[in-house]
């Protein structure tokens, strides 16, 4: 099967300061790939470079097999969609105005919003349990809810690749929990492909087909939980003496920090 | 669907309401008094006494001007709003006026006779090269904060207004009262031919804008957001700031600098019509001309005599109500 999205030996730097080197991954239909790694680790800069906005230094990304340059932007966006690392919204704009901005590539430029655009809208609020709050302006509801409506926008968006920059960083366990349930759903039910950066190990084993761990610019493993894992790369890349078993109710790797100052990476 | 409430289906009708009331109330107000009557029978009739000739030659044309004016400045405050993400954003602010200001007087000091219709198209050239050098300058690290970018507003302004100065000196002695009144922000030169020179370009900018408006709503997002929305970004921006900058530099090359409108009315709109700009820019283009006209006429009722500009009062109500945003804002972020 050919990947949705695939980065083949990307390299990123400012100056002479190198971010990412020789990253090479891909994100196929039907899988969540969960892109694990610590602050700094160049997460966010991959994201951007997979989603169009940074051209690689060296190496080349492919989405579809095109380059993204090829693509115009709302074609492009009706392919992927990211729910990004992004600065607030200074002015009133409702939840549902916002989660509607995700339609932008169905529409035409000057043209308005259809039926179908509104049920995506409904049907995306609904997921994410935003429809009591569709009417409250973005700056009176919570970080977490603003970071639900965030993905409500992407999936409103409709797109077959989704790239997620820590969706869940502000959620509580319960909407940890929803959102990778519509995740899978999404992945089960439309096959998209979604590469999703977090920072929380035993949620990511559970529901993340494959793991890609970055550390210090570059891929210090990749592949299924299991494989990746381990006391020994979780070490390596965070610093941090874990012990990993099977989680017994569900049998999926379970990562357990362990007491004691965690090393110098 | 990107508006803010129900209430949209009043809002509309009380603002146009509004928008004829001020032009009426501004009709009415003067040294000469005009009934209703003899205006009714002087617009629809033809009559020709002095009551009709005031209101026909004199004061409809200063309220329609003001009207234009007061739209035009609004709509390009909610432009620049979008444009720099930041509800702090205005012409005047940013410096754009003022480089408006500088192309408008090079044309009419030291060209041609006044209302050419060069006269706007100069003022857009400088107060686009004025808001790409706030932009530019206030940049760093490829973002902009609401701070900086005021404060590199004030620095260009300031300098701005030195080279105005110094302009106004050189000039042909004729020509300096006319010129410094007209810096003040005044609506007393709107006759017939000031409000036909500038209605063009208010009609392209605004309409402009209005087709812009589903990109300045994706860009409240933030540049990267809007990007990956599907947005493109860089021409959305381009057209933006051109369009923006030919409203406000064509609204000074005929009434001068008139502060604060494009500040205060985009926020009022926002209040009534949230921050879809397909509901947006026409409101904040009803109130904002609502407002300029009222103001005029406050003006012109302080001072019988007609020596009070516009642009005082606008500046009056807007110079504290930019500190009560200012104060807000500092507090929230």
């Amino acid at each position: 099967m050919n990947p949705a999205l695939s980065a083949r030996g990307v390299g990123f730097g400012y100056g002479d300061r190198d971010i990412l080197r020789g990253v090479s991954v891909d994100l196929f239909p039907g899988e969540v790939t969960i892109l694990l790694g610590p602050n700094g680790a160049g997460k966010s800069t991959l994201i951007r470079i997979l989603s169009g906005i940074l051209a690689p230094r060296e190496g080349e990304v492919r989405l579809c097999g095109r380059p993204p340059g090829e693509f115009r932007r709302r074609e492009m966006a009706r392919l992927l969609s990211v729910v990004g690392q992004d600065p607030p919204v200074d002015f009133p704009m409702t939840v549902a105005a916002y989660v509607g901005l995700g339609r932008f590539p169905h529409q035409g430029f000057f043209g308005g919003t259809s039926p179908e655009d509104r049920a995506e809208v409904e049907r995306a609020m609904e997921r994410t349990e935003l429809t009591g709050l569709r009417d409250r302006s973005l700056s009176e509801i919570s970080a977490g809810e603003r970071q639900r409506a965030a993905v409500a926008r992407a999936i409103a968006q409709g797109a077959r690749v989704m790239l997620l920059d820590e969706p869940t960083a502000f959620l509580d366990i319960r909407h940890r929990v929803a959102f990778y349930e519509i995740v899978t759903q999404l992945k089960e039910t439309c096959g998209i492909a979604a590469l999703v950066a977090s920072h929380d190990l035993s949620l990511c084993a559970e529901y993340g087909e494959r793991i890609v761990l970055l550390s210090g610019g570059t891929v210090a493993a990749q592949g299924r939980p299991e494989e990746v894992l381990t006391p020994e790369n979780v070490r390596t890349a965070y610093g941090v003496a874990v012990a990993c078993d099977r989680n017994p109710a569900t049998g999926a790797i379970r990562v357990t920090p362990l007491r004691g100052m965690p090393t110098k990476q | 669907m990107t508006g803010g409430g129900k209430k949209s289906g009043v809002v509309f009708p009380v603002l146009a309401a509004a928008l004829l009331g001020a032009l009426a109330l501004s009709a009415a107000t003067g040294p000469v008094p005009i009934s209703p009557r003899a205006a009714f029978d002087a617009i629809f009739r033809g009559t020709d006494d002095t009551a009709a000739r005031v209101l026909l030659s004199l004061r409809l044309p200063r309220a329609l001007l003001g009207a234009l004016v007061g739209g035009a400045l609004a709509s390009s405050g909610v432009a620049f709003q979008a444009l720099l993400r930041n509800p702090l954003a205005d012409p005047y602010i940013l410096g754009v006026s003022g480089g408006a200001a500088v192309g408008a007087l090079t044309v009419a000091l030291f060209l041609s006779a006044d209302a050419s219709p060069l006269l706007p198209l100069c003022a857009f050239g400088g107060a686009a090269l004025s808001a790409l050098a706030v932009f530019l300058l206030a940049r760093r690290l490829r973002s902009v904060s609401p701070e900086r970018l005021i404060l590199m507003g004030v620095v260009v302004g300031a300098f701005l207004n030195a080279i105005i100065m110094l302009m106004v000196t050189l000039a042909p002695p004729g020509k300096i009262p006319g010129a410094l009144y007209w810096l003040m922000g005044d609506l007393g030169l709107g006759t017939p031919r000031r409000v036909a020179v500038l209605f063009p370009y208010v009609a392209l900018g605004t309409v402009l804008l209005y087709l812009l408006s589903r990109g300045l709503d994706l860009l409240l997002l933030g540049d990267h957001a809007a990007f990956q929305a599907g947005l493109s970004v860089e021409r959305v921006k381009t057209a933006t700031y051109l369009t923006a900058s030919l409203l406000a530099g064509s609204v000074v090359a005929v009434s001068g600098l008139i502060g604060f409108v494009g500040l205060i009315v985009p926020h009022g709109a926002r209040v009534l019509v949230g921050s879809g700009h397909r509901r947006l820019l026409p409101a904040a283009f009803l109130l904002g001309g609502a407002f300029l006209v009222l103001s005029d006429t406050l003006a012109r009722a302080a001072s019988p005599a007609g020596e009070l500009p516009v642009g005082a009062v606008t500046a009056l109500a807007g110079a504290p109500f930019f500190l009560y945003l200012l104060r807000r804002n500092g507090g929230r972020s």
